[in-house]
């Protein structure tokens, strides 16, 4: 019995403490594995303003892209500080990624109308005061007849040149310069167009 | 004359555990040593290497040398040569000067522990009671090594890991001398030729030694280095194998369970407790307790067992406990040698899965895209300013100015992306503890087919 009371107390220890770690979650304390970019993400509810707007079309498009490119979204993210880890077509993949993303928002009708984001965009752009005043007499109901969100955030999406957004990464203003000339391209464009015969 | 003795007796077990204390006293020393000498970590590590593999290499021809003359000499000169080498780590300007130092430290340290063991012998009065605090002098100075090196270097300096051990050392000097003359040769001891050293208990011991360098050596790296704790806290933090190896034999002794028998539960303990430590569900400090708790009484109640099969009716004495050292410290080295790349390996492959899981959380974090970016950037030059460790996330929070409601969501994201880090860093070093787990149960082959004997 003595030389059994030994071992058997050794196995009885060793059982208790790995049984009470194993239900505490010892075998599962690793880093959050990355989401599936295939699969859709849940979008949270989404305010009428520029920036979240923005924020979440370029959270989808990179979903989208990393579906495309085979990765996770994160890893893609990832590369894109380390340019020579990037796949070649990363560019197209983020062009279509972001074009997928603004299809789904339409869709799902999240996007805001133009005329609820105009305000905010007047405020923070340089146009001249009076551009300004008789922007903002403009009615709500025709500036979203003829700048619906979806066709101009499509021209934008189109308009973005992303090999060389992606060059200037390390600087943010330069990237929301870039992306705000596309968006107004695309208005102009947008209008000019709906004013044709 | 018996007071003699038994201040002989403590002085000289004192000895024997600071020596063998030293074998891993540096290793909460070691990131500091890398930032004074501005050395690789693989070159800091043979500060740690040298000692061990000098120690299993020079322990039989310690032991030889110990029987050709007196054991009392071949201590003081050992304590002398030891001494030496101390002070030469303590004030070494380069690293190449405190590697070679510290092989020197092995060299006298060899003939320190063989010596003593003689010494102990001869001081006790009876053969089993001598081996059996030589034993247990080796058990509570490998395990209370790191913690004292760590505290001491918390408080002052590595430096000061080896200005401390000179006085303690130096006092084994007038008790050894006391004992010139003192051990007599038995006839059969110097007729007839030595036994075998005894195979299945010294491959037992360097297995378990292997095993537990890595519940020391990886866990305080853990703790340190990859939930960033500071030395002082992985000091007291793994106090508990010390504790629990001390405690152990009153604990379990009365059982009388035999030698088999202590070896086999010692080595069940040690593999459990190791693999406690791989299965962790957390990164606070009190789940590493119990893990440890089980290394401690594994440890407590294998080796000096196992040394003391070792030695028990070898003769001569001297050699077969030179012997034991010499298998302890091989292991030491053979663990260091396996579970290193296997660690490394695994901190390396852990920074894409953790980079990945902070990029994650940085992206659906409730904040401004700006504060994002910026973020994002901060991180980035923190990862780079780190070179591959575990990165400190709170400069890059501290940079970035929010409103107040923003200020919360980034307090929340900076504690979430600190549990991913440390997620990602105990995951890294679940193989190493998985792989010393397999050598202490590997221990229980010997184990099993070792002769039996009442301890």
């Amino acid at each position: 019995v003595r030389t059994v009371t030994l071992p058997l107390i050794a196995v009885l220890l060793v059982a208790l403490v790995l049984g009470v770690q194993v239900a505490a979650g010892g075998g599962d304390y690793v880093p959050r594995a990355s989401a599936d970019p295939c699969v859709a993400r849940r979008i949270p509810p989404l305010p009428a303003r520029l920036e979240p707007v923005a924020e979440r079309i370029v959270l989808l498009g990179l979903d989208g892209a990393a579906c495309r490119l085979g990765i996770s979204r994160e890893r893609l993210v990832l590369s894109l500080a380390d340019r020579r880890s990037l796949a070649p077509d990363a560019g197209a993949a983020l062009k279509a990624g972001l074009r997928d993303a603004v299809d789904r928002l339409d869709r799902e009708h999240r996007l805001p109308k133009v005329s609820q984001l105009v305000p905010e965009a007047l405020e923070e752009s340089d146009l001249p005061g009076i551009v300004k005043t008789v922007v903002g007499a403009i009615p709500d109901s025709t500036i979203d007849s003829t700048l619906p969100t979806a066709p101009l955030l499509r021209r934008a999406v189109g308009e973005l040149d992303v090999d060389e957004l992606l060059d200037q990464l390390a600087d943010p203003d330069q990237i929301e310069s870039a992306i705000r000339a596309a968006i107004l391209r695309a208005a102009r464009d947008e209008i000019l167009d709906r004013l044709r015969p | 004359v018996r007071q003699s003795r038994t201040g002989v007796i403590a002085t000289l077990s004192l000895t024997v555990a600071v020596v063998l204390g030293d074998s891993g006293i540096v290793t909460l020393a070691l990131p500091e040593m890398l930032r004074d000498f501005g050395a690789e970590v693989g070159q800091v590590a043979w500060v740690l290497i040298a000692f061990n593999l000098v120690l299993a290499l020079v322990a039989v021809p310690a032991a030889r040398a110990c029987l050709r003359g007196d054991p009392a000499m071949a201590t003081a000169g050992g304590v002398a040569a030891f001494a030496a080498a101390t002070i030469v780590c303590a004030v070494a300007p380069s690293l190449a000067v405190l590697v070679a130092a510290r092989a020197a430290q092995a060299v006298g340290g060899a003939l320190v522990i063989v010596g003593s063991l003689e010494l102990l012998v001869e001081a006790t009065g009876a053969e089993r009671e001598g081996v059996r605090r030589w034993a247990a002098a080796g058990v509570a100075g490998a395990a209370l090594g790191p913690v004292l090196g760590g505290l001491l270097t918390s408080a002052f300096s590595w430096r000061s890991i080896f200005v401390v051990q000179i006085p303690v050392v130096l006092v084994a000097l007038p008790a050894a001398m006391a004992m010139r003359g003192r051990v007599v040769r038995r006839a059969e001891e110097l007729d007839v030729s030595p036994d075998r050293p005894y195979v299945l208990a010294n491959v037992a011991l360097a297995l378990l030694s292997a095993a537990l360098t890595a519940a020391l050596f990886l866990l305080v790296l853990l703790i340190v280095e990859g939930w960033r704790r500071s030395p002082a806290v992985a000091a007291v933090a793994v106090t508990a194998v010390p504790v629990a190896a001390l405690a152990a034999g009153p604990l379990f002794r009365r059982v009388r369970g035999g030698t088999r028998s202590e070896a086999f539960a010692g080595s069940v303990l040690i593999a459990g407790g190791l693999t406690g430590l791989a299965l962790l569900p957390g990164a606070a400090l009190a789940w590493t307790v119990a893990p440890q708790l089980l290394v401690g009484l594994g440890l407590g109640l294998s080796v000096d067992s196992l040394t003391a099969a070792a030695l028990r009716d070898r003769i001569p004495r001297a050699l077969h406990g030179g012997w034991t050292i010499a298998a302890r410290h091989a292991g030491v080295v053979a663990g260091l040698a396996i579970l290193t790349p296997i660690f490394t390996a695994d901190l390396r492959h852990a920074e894409r899965p953790a980079k990945e899981a902070v990029a994650s959380l940085v992206l659906d974090a409730p904040l401004p895209a700006s504060a994002k970016l910026e973020l994002a950037d901060g991180l980035g030059r923190q990862l780079v300013a780190e070179r591959g460790r575990v990165p400190d996330v709170r400069p890059a929070f501290a940079a970035v100015r929010l409103p107040a409601p923003q200020a919360a969501a980034a307090a929340t994201l900076e504690h979430d992306l600190e549990d991913q880090l440390r997620r990602a860093a105990t995951r890294a070093f679940r193989t190493a503890f998985l792989v010393a787990a397999a050598l202490a149960l590997l221990a229980l082959v010997p184990a099993v087919a070792l002769r039996e004997g009442r301890s």
